[in-house]
This record gives structure tokens, sequence and C-alpha cells, in this order.
């Protein structure tokens, strides 16, 4: 390890930059140790007379296992186990079943059991003495397959033969409300379609088993859900979950689940079996086929709206593509069927939508799943109306926006604030950048890159608008709840919250939270393992919420205890007093004491929860339901150059306006907004992990194209409004699924305003944005 | 990283001659040169390549730079990176080149990938092939005790291709002091394989265009035809006059058909894909081929 002293630029601690507590911009906590390539990742992981695991995967989409032969394998000398489904506990009728699991439905098997749906799906695992020894002898398993035909058209799921004993139909749900009947002035129809994004972390799936002498299992794992993933890994096992500890290692970027089940359990099986620590690190290709990638979708809409643009009917039949397992379906589907309209009111809405289960790669949580394919349709609608009408698409929205107490059509009031024309109105204003046209001189990033065959004659520029909305923390009845503990001791605070920091930033606001409150600038964040109290998955924007939530109660508590002893000196009560700078002033200015001063020889500590509240399922028959806690919202404008002639499309300027409750962190939110759009825009233009017959063909960095910083546009935060809200913990909102919901719309009606051409598919491929001659 | 661990046990050998290199690679079986190994690697790491031995060529200092011969070529070493074939004293002796060597992926490779790893690896996409194409270039093969001269098409194509024990040591490029382009259509603004890509060079001494196309096929075509038509379209005796037009705009387009027909065959190249592949890859490879001329004549 690095001492201090070595480090080029030691980070100047948060109270010499004057940046302390909430609303101020910090350095991250890990940002200085990640430049400096000292930050701990997985992969880095080490243990004396450690194996090396490697798994074999399936090379079919659909097949029948007929045999598995693991004497090829265990006859490599330096092997030393090998094991498969019938080496986990058995199914209900004895028979081994490959310990089905998942996040929400249990239908995902460790390791293939007679059966395997998808291509990568693993079914035997090897631990050997040296990683290569290893990926041969998973090689030599010999496997004998029955191939099947894979089912890999969403459409021809509903009446192909069930491809689990769960059946096809993950789930479908209608929402009906209003007159069926209605009709509007003008009617708009369109069939978009959503590709296949993959979360592509930047550090491949890594992690590290030990066993432990009571027969139970050590896992060192970038998990972003440590009990969830111990308490699967347990039941999978068929071990106490006491038995099995999770320790978070560093976490190289998630926008989604980390790590894939299979993996952690596989790990895991091996050093037990082999009663040695076990190290397994995937490779490029293996972390494509392991992890779970965004629902394609298909969706299907017809918008009625007056003679003014305002919505009067929308129906919309929506199609979601889960792959091989159910995983988190159910819930993209709710928030598709939810926000189908977007953040628009409309009387009348009829939606039927299906997640359906297919041989193709399982699909899971991304950033604004289900939300973020609505949104591509629905904005794409609503510029149809806008070019019908001959009104500005600023407009259209404006006309139709959702306001604070507004119904969406699951009949959910929506309560927490809704600033949807307020987020208009701010990018209405907004700068646009300058034109090739304005100073043909200057050395202009034609679209196709530099050295690329941009022709400044043949590039036409698009401005498009697009508003969305994503909901935060668990939907539907989940039950949603972290603990924190907070504990000061001399001049110092620790924070021990098993919310996983996985770039989000929830360590450095942790610290916000504690010195605010406590006016205490040294703030050490516990790192995190499954003996903590449970926190929750990091998802769905939820630790700002219930996590930080749960830190400042505990907090709270803990000021309590240091400031009661003062105020009973001084005669007055514990509100009277403030903390400020470090410092504890009365409210009449006779107090006047340092925190450290009043903390002197003492030792606090406080345990604190934080439960938001609870919602309800969505009705299976008519989708009504208050389903959701809380919901942001985000509008943005894309501004791009496409050269129509090779339909090479550049963006050159995303421009946001956020819902955000409350910056708590300014810097921190611009860094997620950042994020989100390159992510957003990549989906938009060049990420697509396509398959042939189930089986992916770019699952490679060069082949699966993620966007460089050359295709990044500039981002501009046009305002990030600050209308708090009043259920939520400082009234903030989560930050960074609603800008990769928004962006990918923006992209695509930009490309139309420059194009005229429908743009009626995600990723936007070259062809969608020429225009012939 | 595990993968180029289990290299470290095996042979390496750092040579500092062409010479020395050629000899070690007689005198041990199953021997590879790397340059680079932007491409090697890949190799290694997806499994498709155990080199028994490796040669390292990066010590040879004179295969990373060029010299003149003859006064009108230049004998580029097959060392030489594209970074350092992007520097403006290269670009100005070949600017085509130049052009591919900057589009050749991210900085980080072309840094350290050459212009031999290039030719040896003969990847489709490969950039800089087209553009040795319409040069013409061709190629010195060393091994021990005997040296051959081969056009890089030749080599390319598998005519004449490298032989075992073989090393590529030179390659010979006509100075043409003319304008010359290569573009590339890769879909997107960051680092990527071309989708496309021609290579344009005029030669005013012999009143000649020559062209080649990458990418479409498993090696650069040469639309003779079309390169041969077009020469006789442009008003070689106006270059240089201020103002001058040099060729009818029509007949930019015409080349840039004649160009996209030659090398993108009906219904897909090389009988892949369906007939919409091959419309629309017909379609960028006439407006490169068009675009090309058109800045080539400027
Ligand atoms: C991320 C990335 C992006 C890339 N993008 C592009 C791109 O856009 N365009 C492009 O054209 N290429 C691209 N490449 C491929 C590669 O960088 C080039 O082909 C490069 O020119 C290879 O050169 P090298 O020196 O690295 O070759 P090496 O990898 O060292 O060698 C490649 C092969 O050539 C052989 N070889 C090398 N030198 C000689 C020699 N002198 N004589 C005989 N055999 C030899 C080696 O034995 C080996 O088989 C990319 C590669 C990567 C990793």
């Amino acid at each position: 390890m690095t001492s201090a002293t070595e480090l080029p630029a030691a980070a100047p601690a948060d109270h010499e930059t004057g940046t302390t507590g909430l609303g101020t911009s910090p350095l991250r906590t890990d940002a200085l140790p990640k430049a400096l390539g000292i930050y701990p990742y997985a992969a880095d992981l080490w243990a004396e007379g450690l194996l090396w695991g490697a798994v074999l995967r399936s090379p079919h989409p659909h097949a029948r296992i007929v045999s598995v032969n693991t004497a090829p394998a265990l006859a490599i000398p330096g092997v030393h186990a090998v094991v498969t489904a019938a080496d986990l506990p058995p199914g209900p009728d004895g028979t081994p079943d490959g310990a089905p699991a998942g996040t929400v439905t249990a239908d995902r098997p460790v390791l293939a059991a007679g059966v395997v749906r998808h291509h990568g799906e693993p079914v035997a695992a090897v631990a050997a003495d040296h990683p290569d020894t290893a990926r041969l002898a998973a090689a030599s398993i010999l496997v004998e397959y029955e191939v099947l035909e894979p089912v890999t058209d969403p459409e021809a799921a509903f009446h192909a033969p069930p491809l689990h004993p769960d059946g096809n139909l993950l789930r479908h749900l209608p929402l009906r409300t209003g007159d069926p009947d209605a009709v509007g002035e003008i009617v708009v129809e369109g069939l978009y379609q959503v590709g296949r994004q993959d979360p592509a972390p930047i550090g491949a799936e890594a992690g590290l088993a030990v066993p432990r002498p009571d027969g139970g299992v050590e896992l060192h794992l970038s998990s972003t859900d440590p009990h969830g993933d111990r308490d699967r890994t347990a039941a999978c096992l068929g071990i106490d979950p006491d038995r099995v500890r999770l320790v978070v290692t560093g976490v190289p970027g998630a926008s989604s689940d980390r790590e894939d089940l299979s993996f952690q359990v596989t790990l895991a099986l091996l050093a037990l079996r082999t009663g040695r620590p076990v190290k397994m690190t995937l490779t490029r290709a293996e972390s494509f086929q392991a992890h779970t990638t965004r629902h394609p979708a298909l969706l299907r809409y017809r918008h009625h709206a007056d003679a003014e643009g305002r919505l009067v009917k929308v129906e919309a039949q929506i199609l979601l593509d889960g792959g091989a397992y159910a995983d988190v379906s159910a819930e993209a589907l709710a928030s598709a069927v939810a926000f189908s309209v977007g953040p628009y009111t409309c009387p009348n809405v009829f939606v039927d939508a299906w997640a359906v289960r297919t041989n193709n790669p399982p699909a899971g949580r991304m950033r604004g799943e289900g939300a973020l394919q609505t949104c591509f349709a629905y904005e794409s609608q609503l510029d149809q109306i806008a070019r019908q009408l001959g009104v500005d698409p600023v407009e259209i929205r404006r006309r139709n926006a959702m306001a604070t107490g507004d119904p969406l059509p699951t009949g959910q009031a929506v309560t927490c604030p809704a600033p949807v024309a307020a987020l208009l109105d701010a990018l209405d204003g907004a700068p646009l950048p300058a034109l090739p046209l304005d100073d043909p001189e200057a050395d202009w990033l034609l679209p196709g890159g530099p050295g690329g065959a941009g022709d400044p004659a043949a590039v036409r520029r698009g401005i498009g608008y697009a508003v969305g909305m994503v909901h935060m923390l668990g939907a539907e009845g989940e039950d949603e709840v972290s603990t924190a503990t907070v504990r000061v001791s001399g001049d110092h605070a620790t924070v021990i919250c098993a919310a996983v920091d996985s770039g989000q930033g929830f360590a450095t606001l942790a610290r916000q939270i504690v010195q605010s409150v406590l006016g205490v600038s040294e703030v050490y964040i516990a790192p995190v393992d499954s003996d903590q109290s449970a926190a929750g998955p990091s998802a769905r924007g939820r630790h700002t919420w219930v996590s930080g939530g749960a830190v400042e109660r505990a907090a709270l508590m803990v000021r309590h205890q240091m400031l009661q002893p003062i105020a009973a000196d001084f005669g007055m009560s514990v509100e009277l007093l403030t903390i400020n700078d470090g410092k504890i002033t009365s409210y009449d200015g006779v107090l006047g004491m340092p925190v450290s001063e009043a903390l002197e020889g003492r030792e606090l500590w406080a345990t604190a929860q934080c439960r938001p509240h609870p919602t309800e399922p969505l009705d299976p028959e008519t989708g009504q339901g208050d389903a959701f806690v809380s919901i942001a919202f985000c509008a943005m404008r894309a501004v791009v150059d496409v050269d129509i002639e090779l339909g090479a499309v550049r963006v050159v300027d995303v421009t946001v306006a956020q819902d955000v409750g409350r910056a708590l962190n300014p810097r921190q939110i611009e860094d997620r907004i950042e994020g989100a759009v390159a992510q957003g825009v990549g989906l938009a233009l060049l990420e697509n992990l396509r398959t042939e017959g189930g089986v992916p063909v770019n699952a490679s960095l060069t082949g699966y194209r993620l966007p460089t910083a050359l295709d990044t546009p500039d981002v501009r935060i046009a305002a990030l409004l600050e209308e708090r809200d009043v259920v939520a913990p400082f009234g903030a909102k989560a930050v960074s699924a609603v800008p990769a919901v928004v962006a990918p719309a923006a992209v695509a009606a930009a490309v139309r305003a420059a194009t005229g051409l429908p743009v009626g598919r995600l990723p936007i491929l070259p062809e969608d944005a020429t225009v012939l001659a | 990283m595990e993968h180029g661990g289990n290299l470290v046990n095996r042979t390496i050998m750092l040579p500092a001659s062409v010479d020395e290199a050629v000899e070690a690679l007689a005198a041990t079986p199953g021997a590879v040169p790397v340059a680079g190994a932007t491409d090697l690697m890949e190799a290694v790491n997806a499994g498709r390549l155990r080199p028994a031995a490796l040669i390292g060529l990066g010590r040879i200092t004179e295969l990373r730079g060029w010299r003149y011969e003859d006064g009108g070529t230049a004998v580029l070493g097959a060392g030489l990176t594209h970074a350092r074939m992007d520097r403006p004293d290269f670009a100005a002796l070949i600017p085509a080149l130049a052009d591919a060597a900057r589009t050749a992926g991210p900085p980080q490779v072309r840094n350290v990938g050459t212009l031999g790893g290039n030719i040896a690896t003969a990847a489709p996409a490969g950039d800089t092939l087209p553009v040795l194409a319409a040069l013409e270039a061709t190629a010195t093969l060393a091994r021990a005790g005997a040296v051959r001269d081969v056009p890089v098409s030749h080599l390319l194509t598998g005519l004449d291709p490298l032989r075992p024990g073989e090393l590529l040591t030179w390659v010979r490029v006509p100075l043409l002091h003319a304008p010359q382009v290569f573009l590339k259509s890769s879909g997107r603004s960051g680092p990527a394989r071309a989708a496309a890509s021609v290579a344009l060079v005029l030669d005013p001494a012999r009143r000649g265009v020559r062209c080649a196309v990458g990418a479409v096929a498993p090696v650069p075509l040469r639309p003779l035809e079309a390169e041969s038509w077009v020469a006789g379209c442009i008003d070689w005796d106006a270059r240089g006059a201020e103002g001058a037009v040099l060729i009818d705009p029509a007949a930019l387009v015409a080349f840039g058909e004649y160009v996209a027909g030659a090398c993108v065959p009906e219904g897909g190249a090389h009988g892949e894909g369906a007939g919409a592949d091959a419309a629309r890859l017909r379609r960028t490879v006439a407006v490169l081929a068009r675009r090309a001329l058109g800045r080539a004549l400027k």
C-alpha cells in the first residue's frame, strides 16, 4: 500500500477546501485511489494457495443435455474439482435441478440441469492450480447435447412449446383506464424497436471464495446487493445464510446488477469442494455471456389527440424480450406500463404489455428498465403529433405536461413534485451550440470522426427534445428498508452501512450527511460486508433515499446524545442549539463550543432504519394501483449533425434539465448525468448485442461498440430543479437513471429533425439516417 | 493477464538487426515475429495462437524509419508505427498512408501498431492496405540467405504469400508529389474498423488515377476500368491553375457509381448478405469514391 506522503497530489481534506456537508461538491472518496491505480478491485484479490476456477458454457442457445462426462477433466494433472448440477442440492423431486435462483423469480439454475436455455449458460465448472489448466479442463468435459430449435423471436414465444416449466409468459400486464371509444381529431401510429444494450462494465466479473473452518464460505465480490447475494448463495448451496459471508470489494462500474448469481454460487461451491481458496475472473467474452442485458422491446402505439395536440387516448402494445430467465422482467414490465404515456396526462389509456421467455440472452436490470423503452416510443409519437399539427415540439409537450398531483394512467396521483413544464422552460432558454456554417474555418469534428469521410456539404443539423420519467425504489409492494450506524469517537465519525458504493457516490454522500448533521469533518465509511445490517441492492436510486435517510437518522440520534448534556448545562432545549462550521452555537450566541470539545473523550453511536411508505401491486386486470414511492423527471435537448449521405451521426450537444429534488452534491450529480447521457447516446447510436439464432455475434469490445470520448457529446446542465420531495430524506431524488432513459429518445428526435426520416428503432444505424437522393 | 503470463516461460528473442532476426527465425521452429503485438496478443488471448517462441522486432531500429531510393521511391521500414506515419513529415510524403494511419484505431494502439503488422495480418479492414494497393507498393521479404520483392497485392491475395521463416522488412512506395486521399466510413465518430474505405492517388506524371476499395472484400479491390475512364475526364493541364475546374461534377458522381459497381457486386459482397446490405454498401462506396476524387482534385 502506498503511504499518503508518496501520493503525487494528496487530496486536500474537505474542511480545507470548504467542501463539507450537503449541497457542496467534495472530492469523491474513491477518486484518488482510482486515478492512482491503487483502488482494490476483485480481480486483484489473492490468497495463499488459491486455485483458479473456470466455467464450461453451452455452445447452444437451446439443447437437452443428454450426458456430461467429467472424467477427462478430472484426469488432467492440477485439476482439483469438477462440479455440475449434480453437485448442487437436488430439487423437490430429488433429482438435480441446478438449484434455480433469481432476484425476483427463482427460475435460473446455477448450473444447467437437463436443458440449456441460452447460449453461454453455465453447465460445469472446474478448479485447478493454474488458470490455463482450469480452462483447458473445462473445455475437455464431454457434454452430449441434443440440439433443440431455439425460440428467438419474442412474438413466437407465445405459441412455442414451453421453454421452462414456468412457461414462456413471464408476465402479462394490461392497463385500462377511461373510455375505450374515445377518439381524437388526429391519430398517429408507430412501431418502435429497441435493441439489446449490454451494461458492459469496465471490470469484468471476478471474485475470490475462501472456505471457512466452520464449513461455510467467505465470498469476496464486487456485489451490489451483499445480503441478497448472500441469502441466494446460501439457498442454492443448501446451507445456512450465517455460514456465507460476503465481503464487498471495489466495484468496477455497475449500471446494472453485479455479480451474476451463477458465478458466485459456482465459486463458493468450488471452494467448499476443494477446501481451498478459489479465484475466478471472467474474460470479456464470458462476461458478455454471464451478465444480463437490457430488455429488447417491440412497441406498437396509437395516439389520439385533439386539434391542439392534447392527448385524448393512448393505445399501446408492449413486448419485452426477457430472454431465457425471468430475472426482473416483471418489474421492468410494470414500469413500462405505468409510464407508457410518459410525463403527460391522458384520460383514456389502454395498454397490453407482455414479457416473454425466449432462448435469447437473459435480460435483467439496467438503468430505467422498462421506462427507457417506452420513453423512446411515446416521445416519437409526440414528435409525430407535433409534425402533423405543425406545432413546435416543445410546445406540444408543454400542452400535455403532467403537473404535481396529476394521475398516472395507473390511477396513482403523482404527489411528489412533477415540474415537467418548468424543465421544458429551462431547456427552451438554453443557448444552442454554434453551427459549422457560422464558422466554416474552424476544425469541425464532423460525423464520422477525425480522419473520417465527413463532408460539410452533406451535413445536416437536427435538434430534438424529449422528456421522460422513472420511478425510484422498489415498486408494487416491495419492502424497502435500509439500516445504518453512525459512531463518533473523539474527532472523527464512522458510518457503518451495507449500501455499496457501486460508483454512484454513496460513500461521498454518507460522509456529507454526517458532516452536515454532526459538524465532524473527518468521516470514515466502513467497508461493506454481509455481517452488517442489510441495506438492500444498489439500484433504482435506492441508496440516496433509504440509506441516506438511515444515515441521517442515525446521525441525528448521535447529535441529540452529543447536545443533550450541553443543553442541560445551559438550561435550554437541544432544539435551540445549532451546529455550523464545526461549532455548536446557541440561539442567543452565548454558547460557541467547537464540536471537538463537546466530543472530547466521548464515544457515541446510534443505529437507525429508513423505510419509505409502502406501495401496492398493480391490479392484474386493469393495471391500477399506487405502485411507486416517487418519480424523477428529466427533459433533454439533443443537437446532432448527420452526414445524410453516409448516415453517420454525431451528437454535438445534449442539454439537460433535471428534477433532482435537492442537489446534495452538484458535481456528483453532473457526473452522473454525463455518464447516463453517454450510456443513452451509446444505446441510441451504437450499442446492440446482436444475436443470430440466439447466439451473440459481437460479444467483444471490438464488436460491441461502446461510446468513446469522440462519440460522447458535450453535456450541459440547463437546470437542476430543486423542488423538494417532502417525503424523501433531504427532499432529494435519485439522479442516475432518468437521463439514461431520456437521452436515446432525444437523440432519435434530433436525427428525425435532421433527416426527416421516421427513425423507428434503436440503435439508429447508418441506414436509418441516410437520405436517399 | 494470466494469458500473457504463460508466455513468460517461453522464448522471447530481441534481435537488433534484420540479419539477426532472420537467423533467429530460421533457428527456432515455430517462432513468430512480433512488432506492436496489437493483433498478435488478441489472437493469443483468444487462444487462437500459442507461439512456441517470439521474435520481437522492436529493437531493429533500421526498420522503424524510412529511406529514399532512386529519387522517386520511399522505402518504408516494416516497423514504422501508425503514430509515426501520422506525423507531418511523413504525411507530406505519402498523404494517403498518413490518413490511413491516423484512423487505424485508438492512440494507444497506433503508438505501437506497425505497418508490417498491418500487412502481415492482412485483415479485410486493415487501413493501410487499400492505400498500398492504390500505390502499387512492393514488399521486401527476407529470410536467412535470401531476399525477394513481391507486390503487396500478391501478398494479400495469397498469390505469393509470406512463407514460414520470412520477415517483412521493407515496403517500397512511389513518391508521386500529388494529392492523395484515404476515406473511411465506420458509422461512428470514435475509432473503429472500416465498414468501407477508399484510397485514391493521383499520378500526374502518368496522367493516372489509382484507387482501391478496402473492407468490402477479403482484400482491397482495384476498379481498374473506372480508374482509366476517369483519368480521361480530368483536365490534367489545368492542374495548379487558380480556380481551375479539373472535372465535371457529373463525372465525379459517375466515378463513384462506377467504382461501387465494380467493387460491390449486386446481391452482396463475395456472395454474402442480403441485397439490401449490398445496396447500402454500394451507396457508401460510391459516396466515398466521389468524395475522395473531389478532394484530390480540389
Ligand atoms: C483496439 C484495436 C483497434 C484497432 N483498430 C484498427 C483499425 O482501425 N485499423 C486497422 O487497420 N487495424 C486496427 N487494429 C489492428 C492492428 O492494430 C493493426 O493491424 C496493426 O497494424 C498491427 O501491427 P502490430 O505491429 O501490432 O502487429 P503484431 O500484432 O505485432 O503482429 C501481427 C501479425 O503480423 C506478424 N508480423 C508483424 N510484423 C511482421 C514482420 N515485420 N514480418 C512478418 N510478420 C510480421 C506477426 O507475426 C503477427 O502474425 C486495431 C487493433 C486493436 C487492438
